[in-house]
């Protein structure tokens, strides 16, 4: 017991500086997510047949693949093959990104399709243009609504992010291993990671939780 | 055309990620298991370790190039090589003909028996280990797995094979109960000894196995340049302090 203690206490630099290197993926993860999963959802509810039927296919490929697979056809295919030297790290925020957007483009679709159609209509009849009624009409309203899903898609991707040590990348979980590995103490090193990935779910989903309150339309309906 | 502007953004993000890639000056990459004590781990400050590790830190100082270690996920250590992400696996690599076949090994460094674990208070014998119905842990991708299936389990023995991210994961099921066995290395082997209740049964029939350094075919120069670093590795008295400090 005492000599797990003495492990986990020396070990708990090397596993926060992994928690670092956890929290800048799935950041960086989330925010490329974001900005594609958008584009997404917009190009989906709006968008002309074909744009619709080709984000239907980005949705299908993306979910569709298992995350180790699209991990190694990225780092070891694709930038490999285009001779663009991307480093693991590089490549598992993209593919991480790549793959939430799918999944966030859903949450921001179901969100759009949830406000009442006269909006648009309105929003025209005022002389605006499609584009500007969906930046400042549409989207404001869609992506509130769109925080409680958000927040469900943050803590999947943040476990995800554990499977990016196939590529090399030393995050939090794949260093609990390395110790592990050198003590023997396996147990207490995968309890504190899982406790690690508990704080880190606790915070993210308190802090959209405050973003959702902070953000909420004084008198509109919940 | 707002979705032209978040293009733009997306574009201007990968860009960003793109150029955040340098080209520095020339410093080989060597791919560890780090889950492989006691050739390659990391130690308490984080930092690469092992056998391996100090061996080609001083075969680089010896041959005037730079190094680093790079961690590496052991399932995908030689696509990685390929793909040249990494340039050398220093890591207590057996030397096999299906491995030569894709990359070139240095001279051979270290001799290594495969033997088989078992709890400290196991009666059995080998044999008796590898019989009907018993598991058998070992850790996926290395040789020593591919032994057992080719020259065991499709000759007949009865026992299954349970595969493991590392080999420490399957010393770790041993001492759980819930495998017989682990086959693995003879030196991680004498390292789970030290460290748990568990001992040494013997080899398994598999004939004794060499470690060598692997690098990309076409990079002969640097084979060279390895090979003539081992030979004057061996020759000097720091190899007997390695083998002293890390006892593999």
């Amino acid at each position: 017991m005492i000599e797990s203690l003495t492990v986990l206490y020396g070990a708990l630099p090397y596993l926060l500086r992994g928690t670092l290197v956890t929290i800048v993926l799935v950041a960086g993860a989330m925010c490329l997510g974001l900005v594609v999963g958008i584009n997404l959802a917009v190009g989906q509810v709006y968008g002309k047949r074909w744009l619709r039927n080709l984000i239907g296919i980005y949705i299908w490929f993306f979910r569709g693949v298992p995350l180790l697979v699209l991990l190694f056809l990225f780092y070891f295919g694709l930038f490999s093959l285009l001779g663009i030297n991307l480093s693991a790290f590089t490549v598992a925020i993209i593919v991480l990104g790549l793959i939430t957007a799918a999944y966030q483009s859903q949450i921001f679709r179901g969100a759009i399709l949830s406000l009442p159609e006269g909006q648009l209509k309105a929003a025209r009849a005022l002389g605006m243009s499609d584009r500007k009624a969906i930046v400042l009409i549409i989207l404001p309203q869609a992506l509130r609504l769109s925080i409680p899903g958000w927040s469900n898609e943050y803590s999947i991707v943040l476990k995800d992010s554990a499977v990016a040590y196939a590529l090399g990348v030393t995050e939090m979980m794949a260093r609990a291993h390395f110790v592990a590995s050198r003590t023997y103490e396996h147990l207490p090193l995968y309890f504190s990671a899982g406790l690690i990935f508990l704080i880190l779910t606790y915070l993210g989903t308190k802090g959209l939780r405050v973003l959702e309150e902070k953000l909420r339309i004084p008198g509109y309906s919940r | 055309m707002g979705k032209r502007i978040l293009w733009v953004l997306v574009l201007l993000l990968s860009l960003t990620l793109v150029t955040g890639v340098q080209a520095a000056d020339k410093v080989y990459v060597n791919g560890i298991d780090a889950n492989f004590p006691p050739f390659a781990y990391v130690d308490k400050n984080g930092n690469p370790d092992g056998f391996d590790v100090k061996a080609l830190d001083w075969i680089a100082n010896e041959m005037g190039f730079k190094v680093t270690h790079k961690p590496m996920d052991w399932d995908g250590i030689i696509p990685s090589l390929m793909a040249k992400k990494i340039d050398i696996i220093a890591s207590g690599m057996s030397i096999t003909e299906k491995r030569a076949e894709q990359v070139n090994f240095s001279i051979p460094y270290w001799k290594i028996a495969q033997v088989l674990v078992a709890k400290k208070d196991c009666g059995l014998t080998v044999d008796q280990i590898l019989a009907k119905g018993n598991k058998i842990g070992v850790q996926r991708g290395t040789s020593e797995a591919k032994w057992m299936k080719d020259n065991l389990i499709s000759k007949g023995k009865d026992f299954s094979l349970v595969e493991y991210d590392s080999a420490p994961l399957s010393v770790e099921d041993v001492v759980n109960g819930r495998i017989a066995a682990a086959a693995m290395d003879d030196a991680p082997a004498k390292d789970a000894a030290r460290k748990k209740p568990v001992k040494i049964v013997g080899g398994f029939g598999m004939a004794s196995e060499d470690f060598g350094y692997a690098i990309r075919k076409e990079d002969t120069e640097l084979l060279s340049t390895i090979d003539e670093g081992l030979k004057r590795l061996m020759a000097s008295p720091y190899w007997e302090e390695l083998i002293k400090k890390y006892e593999p």
